[in-house]
């Protein structure tokens, strides 16, 4: 049991060393580096996102048109607004975050292929420009399911442009896939074994099976739809013998898998911040290590509920069970956060307020989750705003936040600076109404019929949208507390120290930032990732500081007393 | 503590002591290793899909080939399969010759396996271009056929440029050779898969 005490095998102490800007601006195969480059490149495509979000809330805030002209640009803001989020925020942000951590996390010094990282990296920026450019040649207007026929035979180039983009996206996630399983299979320091990953680690190999497994499917899809296009065949085209419902199935085989490529990376963060904030072991290690390993392997099998109203009545019964079976392993999940903090010391910080946030949002996002799983709810709210809030509580409110999250908790560690406590609270506590009052009238919307991805709506559905539009835009306007939050901190934030947390997780072994590869020596990483509160784990966090020093002023001011230490899972 | 890293490691000790590769170099070839397989499993994938698009379409349809269109010929495109499938013995052949240090029986095994993936092209390039435009039917053959033909083009020229470059490896530096050879699988099983689906069933 863990009765490792030093983190570092003695050497010089060192000195921290923050890259300079230009090392960011060029090709680098440092995965910090990377990482870095991947959610500060996909944070900007969040505000563009984002942006997009604001223009068609003030379209909403009246039953008629008045900022768009016509429903097309309307679909083109909508449809762009939705891959820009998932495809160029969600998931290569979470792919950034796992490129910083995942090496460190196993005190390793770099991933296993560190030029494929850097080529996966830029390959996002390029598609990213190529697809916000469709705008010079009549933007993708399909949403950002693109259903055919809209999708094949009424939108501009910008829907081919659109899928070029996406093509290169899925080479982009399935090259970092690879990487990430590589690395966690073979790169773990001797003492780790599977059951000694941080959970963070194994969210992140259980999202990289996905993604390998579900992304090829979006490139035979994509594949299709650009010769549909450009080539003249009918694969789609249900008048010379094409299947317009063959896309659904296909796209829907990758898109739902998708949903848990942009979450389940937010569940390894959440097992982080709440075990660290809390002081406490995490509850149910292993269920909560294999649950994610469930979630990936039952996500192959729901797609087809994404098209309930199109199947046949003896196929929809398979998928609503097995719809409602996925919650199962998401809400062991739950229950193990929930274990966690009970009974732990709770420190609430910004990334614990977000982790906080999460768990209250993300589950109303289940639970409407499982209405809709559910199929004569499902048939009554098929594209209205139910839906709409739906997506959006489980991807705002589940990913967005850990995100958040997760940005407050390895900020010091990426930068050497604490972000200002002060304005963190100030984000959480506008972020946290303002998202509940954009998405939660939807629900009600949805009920009342309110059609999604319209731009011109029944007068009766006024009221309640403008409480949307006005919440939406407060939450548009919260981002900008992080983003002053982040240079403000930048230039005059406290310094970390190596370990502002006193976590016990590798990454936090090294100094802030940490130096080229990452460790001095071979770090030895503590038995038991989340064995807080015990003399050995003081001993551990102890020993960190006396190597590194203790930073600037210390944030913790509690702690749970220790305990000798036990072998808990 | 049985975890794949260390035993990894303990079934290769074999290759620090007799091989004289570093500790550093034996996870990079692991790397390397494991990195082709992910890609191997994740890559099928896309071959799948066009499977599952290919009897989707024909579900749409009476019957298969549709009523009024012409079966596919199958007495070329079975003799150019079993051409791929000797093509796959000898190159995982030939890469047990190079391990041996037996350059010449390289060369030969890998020339004969190179020529059979050209001829395989070949007739597929045949087959591709004399099929008379049927809608779907022979929209979907083409595309797939399309599909592995370009996966065959980049990873045999892959195959070639390793063949040229023989005389540089040995029985320790190989893995170009490796990796080139199980790529060439690849190829072969994805196809074996089409070949299943398009002329089989």
């Amino acid at each position: 049991m863990a009765t490792i005490t030093r983190p570092l095998p003695g050497g010089a102490r060192v000195d921290e060393h923050r890259p300079r800007l230009s090392e960011y601006l060029r090709w680098s195969v440092d995965h910090k580096i990377i990482g870095v480059q991947y959610m500060v490149t996909t944070f900007m495509f969040f505000i563009i996102g984002g942006s997009l979000a604001m223009l068609f809330r003030t379209e909403l805030l009246t039953p008629q048109l008045d900022l768009v002209q016509n429903g097309q640009q309307y679909n083109q803001l909508f449809t762009m607004h939705g891959t820009i989020m998932i495809f160029l925020w969600v998931i290569p942000f979470f792919a950034g975050l796992a490129n910083y951590l995942v090496p460190l996390m196993l005190g390793a010094k770099d991933m296993a292929f560190p030029w494929l990282n850097a080529f996966a990296f830029w390959i996002i920026p390029v598609a990213g420009v190529f697809m916000i450019s469709g705008w010079l040649a009549g933007q993708a207007e399909a949403g950002w399911t693109s259903y055919p026929p809209l999708s094949t035979l009424f939108s501009g180039d910008g829907q081919t442009m659109w899928a070029i983009s996406l093509h290169l996206l899925g080479i982009s996630s399935i090259l970092g896939a690879i990487n990430f399983i590589v690395t966690i299979k073979n790169m773990r320091p001797e003492g780790m074994g599977y059951f000694q990953m941080p959970l963070f680690v194994w969210a992140i190999l259980a999202t990289s099976i996905i993604v390998v497994m579900s992304t090829p499917f979006l490139a035979g899809a994509l594949t299709l739809m650009i010769l549909d296009r450009v080539a003249g065949t009918a694969f789609f085209n249900p008048a010379e013998g094409g299947d317009v419902l063959l896309w659904q199935n296909v796209f829907w085989f990758y898109s739902h898998p998708a949903v848990y490529i942009m979450v389940m990376p937010g569940f390894g963060i959440i097992s982080e911040v709440l075990s660290v904030h809390s002081r406490k072991p995490i509850f149910g290690y292993r269920a909560i290590a294999l649950s994610s390993m469930a979630i990936a392997l039952v996500g192959f099998t729901v797609w087809a509920h994404h098209m309930f109203t199109a199947l046949t009545p003896e196929l929809r019964i398979p998928f609503m069970i097995t719809s409602m079976i996925i919650a199962v392993p998401t809400g062991i999940k739950i229950f193990s956060w929930l274990g966690t903090l009970w009974g732990g010391k709770l420190h609430l910080r910004t990334a614990m307020l977000f982790g906080l946030g999460f768990l209250s949002m993300f589950v109303i996002g289940g639970i409407n989750g499982v209405m809709v799983a559910a199929v004569p709810f499902d048939i009554m709210v098929h594209d209205t705003y139910f839906v709409v809030s739906h997506l959006h509580f489980v991807l705002f409110g589940g990913s967005v936040f850990t995100i958040y999250a997760g940005i407050y908790h390895w900020f010091p560690k990426i930068t050497g600076r604490m972000l200002d406590e002060r304005l963190g609270k100030i984000h959480f506590w506008i972020t946290y109404p303002a998202f509940f009052f954009t998405f939660f009238p939807m629900n009600i919307l949805g009920m009342l019929g309110m059609p999604r991805r319209v731009a011109v709506y029944a007068p009766e559905f006024q009221t309640l949208n403008v409480i949307v539009s006005i919440s939406a835009f407060a939450l548009g306007i919260s981002t900008f507390i992080l983003i002053y939050n982040v240079f403000h901190s930048l230039a005059y934030g406290k310094r970390a120290g190596a370990n502002p947390w006193r976590a016990l997780t590798l990454e936090w072994a090294t100094t802030s930032p940490p130096p080229a590869h990452n460790f001095i020596g071979d770090p030895v990483p503590f038995k038991n990732p989340y064995g807080y509160g015990t003399e050995a784990a003081f001993a551990y966090v102890k020993a960190i500081e006396d190597h590194f020093g203790a930073p600037d002023e210390p944030p913790l001011t509690r702690e749970l007393t220790p305990k000798p230490a036990s072998s808990g899972d | 503590m049985s975890d794949g890293f260390s035993v990894n490691i303990m079934q290769q000790q074999h290759l620090l002591e007799q091989r004289e590769l570093s500790r550093d170099e034996l996870i990079a070839l692991q790397n390397k290793r494991t990195g082709v397989t992910v890609f191997q499993i994740s890559w099928i994938m896309a071959f799948v899909c066009l499977i599952v698009v290919n009897l989707q379409l024909r579900g749409d349809f009476a019957s298969w080939p549709p009523p009024g269109v012409e079966a596919l010929e199958k007495v070329l495109p079975t003799l150019a399969t079993v051409g791929l499938l000797v093509s796959m013995a000898l190159t995982r052949s030939g890469l047990k010759s190079i391990q041996r240090e037996q350059l010449s029986v390289f060369k030969s095994q890998w020339g004969v396996a190179i020529g059979l993936g050209a001829a395989f092209l070949a007739v597929m390039a045949f087959e591709w271009v004399t099929l008379p435009f049927s809608g779907q039917y022979s929209t979907v053959f083409r595309v797939m056929i399309a599909y592995h033909a370009i996966h065959t083009i980049v990873i045999g020229y892959i195959m070639i440029r390793v063949y040229r470059n023989a005389a540089n490896y040995d029985a320790v530096h190989n893995w170009a050779v490796e990796a080139a050879a199980k790529l060439w699988y690849f190829v072969t099983i994805a196809w074996v898969l089409f070949y299943v689906v398009i002329y089989l069933i």
